[in-house]
Order: C-alpha cells, then structure tokens, then sequence
C-alpha cells in the first residue's frame, strides 16, 4: 500500500485514519533518536553475565526496528533514495538474524582425551529455544596436540589433529588450533587453553563383567600446575578416589622456549580411603570391587562449540548495509564539491 | 633498537616543527601550508622507517604495546589528515587543532616503555591487519572532522581571526566536518564487521560484549545518533562541533583507555 493509498483509506473510516496518524508518530525520526538513547544507556548497562537484563537491549532494539519500519513506509525520503532504503532494509535484517540467531543458538564446551571421539555429549551448554540439536552428527575424534610456549611460558601456536568420517564414509583429517576450528554439521569446534594431563585407566570389575577402559582429566597444565589431582568414583561404583600426577622435571621452562609435552618419569599417586599407593604405567590396584590397571598418561583437550545458523547471512546483510550506504553517501557527497 | 628510536625522535621533531609551524602561522596570519605539509611527510617518512625497522626486529606489527599502538596510530592519523590536507586545502588550517591532539598522543607515547610485549598466537591472521587498517581510518577522518569543528569553534572564540576570515563560513565547514564523520562512520562499520569475523575465528564468537566491544558498539551509535540528529534537528555549526567533538573524545577513549583498564581476552591476553 502507497501513501496516497493510505491516505485516501484514513481520509475514508475513522480507524484507518487513526492507524495511518499512529504509524506516522512511530514513523517519527525523533523515536529514533529517543530508540538511539535507550540503546546506547542499555549497551552500556548490559551485564552478559545477569542474562536477565536483556531486556535492556531487546527493548530498544524492537522498538527500533518498528519505527525502522513504519519510516520506510510512510516516509517520502527512502522512496526518492533506494541507496538509503537499501541501507535501512539490510540493518534491519541485522536485527531480525541477530534476533533469529539468538533463538537458534549454541554455545558449548566439552573435553576429549587423546583419541577420543565426541559422542555430542558437552560439558557445559547455552542454547536458544528453538535449538535442534543435531550434535551427536558432528562426531570427530581428537587425534593430539602439539603447542608451542615462548620464553615466560607465554602460549604460541596450538596445532590440533582431527578426524571424522565424512558423509560417504571416507575418512578426513585436518589440524584445528587458533584462528582454525573444526566445522562440522554447521557446529564450529574449537581449540580452548583449556587442555593438560590425562591418565588412562582399565577397571576390572570382581563381578566378571567386561572391563571398562576410560581416563580421567586432571586440572587445566600449566594454569594449575600445582594442582594435578582430582577426586573422582570408579565407574558402576561407590568408591571414591583421589589421584594427584607427580613429577620431578621442568616441562615449560620459563627461561626457554618450549613445547607442550608428556613428563618422561611419573608416578600416579591414588589415595582410597586412608590408604595411599604410587602407581607407575602398567601397575595395578587390586580393591574389594575389582582391579584397577594403570594403562598410561595421555593428554586431553578442552573445545568450545559454536553454532549459528545466521553467520553468512548475517555477513552479507552487513556488507549490503555499508555498501548502500556508501553508495548514498557517495551520490550526497557528489553533488557538491568538497571544498566549496 | 637504538636506531628505531632516534628515527621516531627525529620523526617527533618534524611533527613539532609542522604542529608549531601551524599555531605560529594562524597567530601571525601567515599561510606556510607547503611547509606544513612537506614536514609532515617527512616525518611520516622517518617514522614509517622507525617502525619498520621495529616491525623486522620483533617479528610481528605494531599492535600489541602502548607504546607500538600510540607509535602507530600518530602515523596513521598523520597519513589520513596530510591526504586530507593535500586533497581539500579548507582543511590546512585545521593542523592548528589536529597537531596539538597529535603532539599529546606523542608526549604520551614517549612516556611508555619501548619494551616488546607477547604476540598472541590468534593474532596470526589477515583479519588483524583488516580490523586495524579500517579502525586507523575511522579514527583518522574523525580527527579531520574534530580539526574542521574545531576552526568553527575558535573563529566563535574570536581566535586566529585573521587567519579564519578566508575560510568558508561556518555551514560550509560544518558541511565538510560532517562528511568526513559520515566517511568515518563508514569505515567503523567495516571495522566492526573486520572484528567480528576476527573475534568468530580466534574466540569462537563473533560479539561477546567485552568492554571494547561494548565500547565500540557505544562509540558507532554516537555516530549513528549525531547523524540522525543532524538530519532530524537542524543543529547550528557550533552545536555540531561540539558534537563532532564528543564522538571524537569516546572514539578516542575507546581506542586508547578501554583496551589497557581491561583484562577481557579483547586485550589480546589470549
């Protein structure tokens, strides 16, 4: 519908006319101005960590995009300057894919030890409502990492392997790490700081049941470097455990420039109820309940997982948005000379 | 390093030469503008070898210290406004206000420690150099813009009358002040989307409202607002002067305070 139709239809009922004066008041580029107020105050007031308050930038933001649209209705200006109308339409797809991302979102983290692959199973997730989750489709398997630690033990380059299945079967390998994630059924896997030491057990369970192999991960190296120990229960069981790494060897040599690596002597200190026992590759906890073996040590790598379904679009929407209006500006600026 | 650092104090000195050169000019009705210009580019000139040299020694851009962000940044804003110099000659006059900013940044930049600093591994991309390049022109053609309302604000002050009677009349400056805060706004946008695709690689997001983002995201609605208010309230130059200035002052807050009073990754601690 025109303007001029949509006069003539407010100059025809009372309702009609009603409607056309309350689009042009929101149409009004004051609101914008008063939209603009609002959202910078809720930009600035806008804690992520009190997600609660999100109103403070949803609020401006949709009031915005309702007096965004109502001015390219009614407004004489945009019909004259496609460049300008151009602009305004692409910002507010902005806002409509930031929005639609928001609901389809996810955000995660998970750990995998050294060949390990990612049944979907994350160990922290943030996700918007409408979020199918096809996670468990993104498999991989960590294939071990290599990074590099300049002098002060300032972390430089992490180099992940990876592998996955592709969907003919075939199998595919990359190396992941930095500026580089793994991206997998739309989801965006990457490298975190987050990685360290990983022993590897088998639990022999007394009742003759099939023996289980798994690790456990101890705490982030180097950030917790003296603190590689962790509690945990053996599986199918009540019995709790405290295991500690301990080695003797400067493995990131401050003075030097280093490399992430495996200690060449240790031992597993495990600690069942008040007894203590120093385990080496290979040796073996016999308890009530079954056998615990010590295989070896490996290592583990923390991942985050990003999903958004919007990032091209929202990427051309952007670039449309400043082309449009450079474009305009260019038509403006062209008009008159520079220096007059 | 003793080399890099007599070229950027030779660097200095030139640009306090140009930056004198203009005051004492504007006081003295004098029109000196080759001069200007010519030492200004050889400042440029010795700089952009001081940080070259620098550049080869440490393996990596000036992107990380205080000291290699000021260094770089009083190039870079020197580079945009001797263009703008060379370009539009109502803009010369503006070294009078645009030098004396500059001159603080290098007071600043002489006070930091010259000592190298950690180049974090997701640093090591083209999305660097992209973000930053359109950061450096933003900031630039604001600079020009604040120098441009900044003549409308001294010939309101009754200040180097002399030298300001040949100039356009106050709506024409206001005109060109506002173009280059359009350009600027320009680039920002790009800077902003640079940063994001940048912020997806390295940080598995692409907007995560850490205090530059926030910052920067504040600064491109200031923007946004003056644009708008232009347009929708017909402001007298003086007003938008006033106004070109405090975009100025939060662009510049953002891009010099925010990044060292934080300890958000954004600082590139990761």
């Amino acid at each position: 519908m025109s303007v001029s139709e949509a006069k003539a239809g407010a100059a025809g009922t009372p309702i009609a006319s009603a409607a056309a004066a309350w689009l042009k008041r929101l149409a009004s580029p004051r609101l914008t101005l008063v939209m603009l107020i609002a959202l910078g105050a809720g930009v600035l007031a806008y804690d992520p960590d009190a997600g609660a308050r999100v109103w403070l930038l949803v609020a401006p933001l949709f009031l915005g995009a309702l007096n965004l649209s109502a001015a390219m209705f009614v407004s004489p200006v945009f019909r004259r300057q496609t460049a300008l109308f151009t602009f305004h339409l692409a910002l507010l797809a902005v806002v409509l894919l930031v929005a639609m991302g928001r609901l389809t979102y996810l955000q995660g983290e998970l750990e995998l030890a050294e060949g390990e692959a990612f049944s979907g199973e994350l160990t922290r997730i943030e996700r918007g409502p409408w979020h199918r989750s096809r996670l468990e489709r993104a498999q991989f398997v960590n294939d071990g990492f290599t990074i590099r630690y300049e002098k002060g033990v300032r972390r430089a380059e992490t180099r992940n392997g990876v592998r996955w299945l592709d969907d003919a079967g075939r199998e595919q390998h990359a190396v992941i790490g930095d500026n580089e994630p793994l991206v997998r059924q739309g989801y965006r896997f990457y490298t975190s700081f987050n990685k360290g030491f990983a022993p590897v057990f088998v639990w022999h369970p007394a009742d003759g049941s099939a023996p289980r192999r798994g690790t456990i991960h101890l705490p982030s190296y180097p950030i917790h470097e003296y603190r590689q120990a962790l509690d945990w229960t053996l599986p199918g069981t009540q019995v709790a455990l405290w295991t500690m790494l301990q080695f003797d060897e400067v493995l990131l040599d401050p003075e030097q420039v280093s490399q992430f690596r495996l200690p060449e002597t240790h031992t597993l200190v495990v600690r069942f109820g008040a007894t203590r026992h120093e385990l080496t590759p290979g040796a073996s906890l016999t308890l009530a309940q079954g056998v615990l073996e010590y295989e070896r040590l490996s290592t583990w790598m923390g991942y985050t997982v990003f999903y958004d379904w919007t990032l091209p679009w929202l990427f051309v929407a952007c670039m449309l948005a400043i082309a449009s209006l450079a474009w305009h500006f260019w038509n403006k600026f062209a008009a008159q000379p520079w220096d007059r | 390093m003793t080399s890099e650092l007599q070229l950027l104090w030779l660097a200095l000195m030139l640009y306090t030469l140009a930056g004198s050169t203009a005051i004492g000019s504007m006081v003295l009705a004098k029109r000196p503008e080759q001069l200007i210009l010519a030492l200004i580019m050889v400042g440029l000139a010795v700089h952009a070898a001081s940080i070259g040299l620098r550049w080869e020694r440490i393996g990596h851009g000036p992107f990380i210290t205080m000291f290699e962000i000021l260094s770089s940044n009083v190039w870079s804003l020197l580079v945009i406004y001797a263009l703008a110099y060379w370009r539009v000659p109502a803009v010369r006059p503006a070294a009078v206000v645009v030098m004396p900013i500059l001159l603080i940044m290098m007071a600043w930049l002489l006070l930091t420690s010259p000592a190298t600093g950690h180049f974090p591994p997701t640093y090591r991309t083209v999305w660097l150099y992209v973000h930053m390049l359109f950061g450096k022109i933003f900031l630039g053609t604001v600079l020009v813009a604040v120098g441009v309302s900044g003549l409308i604000l001294l010939r309101h002050a009754g200040l180097g009358a002399a030298s300001l009677t040949r100039l356009p009349d106050d709506v024409r400056l206001e005109d060109l002040a506002f173009r280059f805060i359009m350009v600027g706004f320009i680039f920002e946008s790009l800077m902003l989307v640079a940063g994001a695709i940048w912020a997806q690689d390295a940080w598995g997001r692409y907007w995560a409202w850490d205090p530059l983002e926030t910052w920067a995201f504040a600064t491109w609605l200031t923007l946004v607002f003056g644009i708008h208010l232009r347009v929708t309230v017909k402001l007298r130059p003086r007003q938008s002067a006033v106004l070109i200035m405090a975009m100025f002052v939060l662009a510049f807050l953002t891009f010099f305070g925010v990044p060292f009073v934080s300890t958000a990754p954004h600082k590139g601690a990761v």
